[in-house]
């Protein structure tokens, strides 16, 4: 059997003009498919633009287009994107990194954000002692900061001691060179135009109730001022933790000097 | 790439094994047409060192019957029936010991394969089974069944073992 199988098999040949198309067939495609660089480029393409929308969109995501800055002494600052999350919190003095440490706010919306904000035991215990509770929103933007502003103005309202506003970022241009809070950086503004000799470190360390007390005060009556920062001297030894009424503006230069000696 | 002198060379020398297989298992020309072109483009455009004319000839067939797995399970071969089979046509088959190239073709599918390497190629049974990838006993099993079904149709027909 295996002879006539092999002779059968035998007889069976490739047909020549078989063999010609198909040598003309690879002459032809061989060319055309022997790029295997080209086939690691279909795989790179998308592969590419993968990559590029997802920095494009974690960069826009992570752009702020505002700041909520949250001051009362803690000061930190909350940078929100276009799509009102939070993307990042800084402090700016130490009771700020304190409460920063507390806080788990990330990429929260701005509301409930701000929510978690007010209901931090410090906070709270801070508000309850008659602290002022500042927030501010600075954006270029105004109406997306507007927008922000009546948000946050509606997790507020509850509070009292607290206060809204806006700004925009040439205000607080220089908040951060200084090393504080835009909101501290509006109080700074309006004490420095009170009183020269106030210098961004006096205003780090003190609650936004003692720069409130000492800005009206030396609104109200500064034709006296001088006195008074005399007095401040004198008063600065028996000044004590609890607030009397007069040692407010004394208090305030009780830091001062404390800091002045100390440098 | 592969030379174009090499590649003719590879195609005069291996084609009859082609064409064979294809009988085996296609039905017509067209279809074998298709699987030189598979086989032979694949062989151009692959890089493997082939360590002999031994190695060479068993990937040209290990291949060849993959690609002819692949034409017989493809969708458009599944759903429509050649010309050449509604005509009845037999398929160009040469004349003499015609019946024993009948008796292959009409072995069932997985029986084919080891009849053609075992009777015309010779390989051994284990050598069949590391072409076909199959366990060799396996292939002795299959070798001893085709053998039977073989016989019986061969000697019905007056053939002697």
């Amino acid at each position: 059997m295996n002879d006539k199988m092999k002779k059968a098999f035998d007889q069976i040949h490739a047909e020549d003009e078989l063999k010609q198309s198909t040598m003309e067939y690879i002459r032809r495609n061989a060319q055309a498919q022997e790029k295997p660089k080209i086939k690691a480029y279909r795989y790179l393409v998308p592969a590419l633009a993968c990559l590029v929308f997802l920095i494009v969109g974690s960069f826009v995501y992570l752009t702020p287009t505002a700041n909520i800055s949250i001051d009362i002494n803690p000061s930190i600052e909350l940078s929100v994107n276009r799509f009102d999350r939070v993307v990042s919190v800084k402090s700016y003095n130490d009771d700020g990194k304190e409460l920063k440490a507390q806080l788990d706010i990330k990429n929260m919306k701005i509301t409930k954000a701000v929510e978690q904000v007010m209901a931090n035991d410090t906070i709270e215990a801070l508000l309850s002692k008659d602290e002022i509770l500042t927030i501010g929103v600075i954006g270029n933007d105004k109406e997306k900061s507007e927008k922000i502003l009546s948000e946050v103005e509606a997790c507020t309202e509850k509070q009292k001691n607290t206060y809204c506003y806006s700004a925009s970022t040439q205000e607080v241009e220089g908040a951060h060179e200084m090393g504080l809070s835009c909101g501290k950086y509006k109080a700074y503004l309006e004490l420095h135009s009170l009183d020269g000799s106030i210098t961004a470190e006096d205003v780090r360390n003190m609650t936004m109730r003692e720069i409130r007390d000492l800005i009206s005060r030396l609104s109200s009556d500064s034709g006296t001022d001088p006195q008074f920062s005399g007095n401040g001297g004198q008063q600065s030894s028996d000044c004590t933790e609890s607030e009397h009424n007069g040692s407010h503006s004394g208090k305030g230069q009780h830091g001062k000097n404390h800091k002045k000696s100390e440098k | 790439m592969r030379s174009e002198q090499d590649i003719n060379r590879t195609i005069e020398k291996y084609a009859d094994t082609v064409r064979r297989i294809c009988i085996i298992h296609l039905k017509n020309y067209d279809d074998a047409e298709d699987i030189f072109q598979n086989v032979f483009l694949k062989y151009a455009l692959c890089d493997i060192a082939f360590e002999s004319d031994e190695h060479k000839k068993s990937w040209i067939i290990r291949v060849t019957l993959n690609a002819c797995k692949d034409l017989l399970k493809s969708f458009f071969h599944r759903k429509t029936t050649s010309l050449d089979e509604l005509i009845e046509q037999p398929a160009e088959m040469p004349q003499d010991n015609r019946e024993v190239l009948e008796a292959v073709l009409a072995l069932p599918q997985k029986y084919r394969d080891v009849v053609y390497l075992h009777y015309y190629e010779g390989y051994t049974a284990a050598e069949i089974g590391s072409i076909l990838g199959k366990n060799v006993n396996t292939v002795y099993t299959l070798l001893t069944r085709s053998k039977n079904l073989l016989r019986e149709k061969l000697e019905g027909d007056g053939y002697e073992r």
